[in-house]
């Protein structure tokens, strides 16, 4: 007799029909067939898992049809199932197997609007935190460069082609001409989590990499740096304003050690 | 974080899963609910549901059933997860934690569904050995669930409520008794479904869950798929009464899952089972009342259920005349929906 552990990893291997190999004796299923009931096993984690990736990738549902999404999760489901049982972070190689996949050699919007919605996904599931003022800070002796702490729920992504414009316009129902859809510009974007929806903004250059610096930790002087070498007119009160604003400071305070000194060093 | 909510007791009585679609209206409406059950799983991150539960949980008693455990996966419990379990339980504070009699991650894949084990020696040491390291953990009793099934293996020793009873003497466990899964599993497997409830130890069950499956006809094979998709069928009434009428009144929860509908639905079959109990425990108390007019002496109390028509309550009535209905499993509950909005 197979110990457990043995059992189980055939079994396992024949649902994921990567190795649909086990032997009828071991099955009983009163007068039915124990493989035909084996199928409902398989059914039920292929669908189940589907149904987790249509809901975390639904406009990529759209740009590809059901049915073919319908396939490359079930062979992505198949090659990579889930390695964990919490499955809010199922999904996460999902765009990169899009993008390996050859049929979508020639429709890159696929993998890249997955890329966004994956990073949609996470945004949802991450924490988010009291928003700071700006005037709570009047009477705080912040020094030169302070740090600026941003919502955890924030993503930034940059892709080469208008992966924000194809998701807006995937968000109303009714078709979407899918040839002037999506053309190769590229769209940088920034992305968090407002109470249980999600905010989307496109920035330039400079706004982006500014604020691709203080998600980073590098301090306000070395994000200012970065955007105005970017673009001279960078104006930093209306990005500071708007970064309050839009609630996306959750602490500010004067820099343990100066990054930007360090950066400047190496 | 402990002592963040007051500790609101489970009753005894029907309470519903809650779902994401209707989180936004239990907040708004606060409609009565005798309780809440959660996915452990669906809860395990810092997403707006939490804040939402976190709500919820200072106004509704509150269940945290985990589905991802893998309680019977003999390559033993994955730890990151168990750690996730105790700080929702931390967090939430819930009256009662459940987790499922199966295996869902075996060759380092985590497989969406709830596998039947063998069921012999090994694997009541494996499961014991995980049960205690979750009770050890969470620091409280959990019940464990029965599953609902489609295949067994061939080389079992024992049947399922054999292993549960097993469990529960070597580890301390409750148990939870999904009814639905009984009449699945009695179904697919062939077994008798009230004898299966009738061998679990009475006292052990901690919860019961009730929920709807799908008669699926694959040549001359009709499985029962456990899909959560539908109304509590007659059937499952009909054994959910079975386990009534043996274990007295139980927190009973409805299930859905799949085409979840809206929120008064649920809360209807939620109604549905708190009737069907208290008829039950009226016409216990009725019964007992007649023995003891017409017999001085004390004997013990059955509960003639089976052709018992005097009652004096429209809801008793209508559980009479849906009892004297054909068993046909579509035509008898539409009777008891007449006579429930002629009653209310």
């Amino acid at each position: 007799m197979l110990p457990l552990e043995h059992l189980q990893t055939t079994m396992a291997r024949a649902v994921l029909a990567v190795d649909p190999m086990i032997g009828a004796r071991l099955l009983t299923a009163g007068n039915a067939d124990p493989l035909a009931r084996l199928s409902i096993y398989q059914n039920n984690t292929r669908s189940s898992l589907t149904a987790v990736l249509m809901a975390v990738f639904p406009v990529t549902v759209r740009l590809v049809d059901e049915r073919f999404f319908r396939y490359a999760a079930s062979e992505f489901i198949r090659r990579h199932p889930p390695t964990e049982s919490r499955l809010a972070g199922y999904g996460a190689g999902f765009p990169r197997f899009l993008k390996s996949a050859d049929t979508l050699s020639d429709m890159p919007i696929v993998a890249e609007t997955a890329r966004l919605e994956w990073a949609i996904a996470e945004a949802l599931d991450a924490p988010s935190s009291q928003p700071r003022s700006l005037a709570e800070y009047d009477s705080t002796e912040l020094g030169p460069s302070p740090d600026i702490v941003l919502q955890p729920s924030l993503r930034l992504i940059i892709s080469h082609w208008s992966i924000l414009s194809v998701w807006t316009a995937h968000q109303q129902e009714g078709p979407v001409d899918r040839n002037s859809a999506w053309t190769r510009r590229p769209e940088r974007v920034a992305l968090w989590r407002a109470g249980d929806s999600i905010r989307l903004v496109q920035l330039d250059r400079a706004n982006f990499a500014f604020l691709h610096s203080l998600k980073h930790g590098l301090g306000l002087e070395h994000a200012a740096d970065r955007a105005l070498a970017l673009d001279p007119g960078f104006d930093l009160v209306s990005a500071l304003v708007r970064l309050f604003g839009d609630g996306l400071v959750t602490a500010m305070r004067a820099a343990a050690n100066s990054h930007s000194n360090s950066w400047r060093q190496s | 974080m402990s002592g963040m909510f007051s500790p609101l007791a489970i009753p005894a009585s029907a309470g519903i899963g809650l779902r994401s679609p209707h989180i936004a209206e239990m907040l708004t409406r606060r409609p009565s609910a005798g309780w809440l059950e959660v996915h452990a799983e669906n809860y395990m991150g810092d997403g707006a549901g939490v804040q939402a539960l976190e709500k919820l949980r200072q106004m509704y008693p509150l269940s945290v059933h985990g589905v991802g455990l893998s309680l019977g996966s003999a390559q033993g419990l994955d730890r990151d997860h168990l750690e996730r379990l105790r700080k929702v339980c931390e967090r939430f504070e819930p009256d009662l934690v459940s987790e499922h009699l199966a295996w869902s991650v075996a060759d380092g894949a985590y497989l969406n569904d709830l596998l039947p084990l063998r069921y012999d020696e090994e694997a009541l040491a494996i499961v014991a050995r995980n049960v205690e390291t979750v009770q050890d953990t969470l620091k409280r009793r959990v019940l464990i669930e029965n599953l609902s099934a489609y295949l067994a293996f061939a080389d079992s020793l024992m049947n399922e409520a054999e292993f549960l009873a097993a469990l529960v003497a070597r580890t301390g466990c409750g148990l939870l008794l999904d009814v639905n899964n009984v009449q699945v599993s009695a179904h697919n497997l062939q077994y008798d479904a009230k004898a299966f409830i009738d061998a679990l130890p009475a006292e052990a069950i901690g919860e019961i869950h009730l929920a709807g499956h799908a008669t699926n006809r694959v040549g001359t094979d009709t499985v029962l798929i456990d899909d959560h998709g539908s109304r509590v069928p007659p059937i499952v009434w009909t054994l959910y009464r079975h386990a009534i009428e043996r274990l007295g009144p139980r927190p009973t929860l409805i299930e859905w899952d799949t085409d979840v509908p809206v929120l008064d639905v649920l809360l209807g079959e939620a109604m549905w089972a708190d009737m069907l109990t208290a008829s039950i425990m009226f016409n216990r108390r009725q019964a007992a009342r007649r023995e003891q007019t017409t017999e001085a002496r004390a004997t013990p109390i059955r509960i003639p259920i089976e052709g018992e028509t005097t009652t004096s309550m429209p809801v008793l009535a209508a559980f009479a005349a849906a009892r004297a209905a054909r068993p046909s499993i579509s035509l008898a509950l539409p009777p008891l929906e007449e006579e429930y909005h002629a009653a209310a």
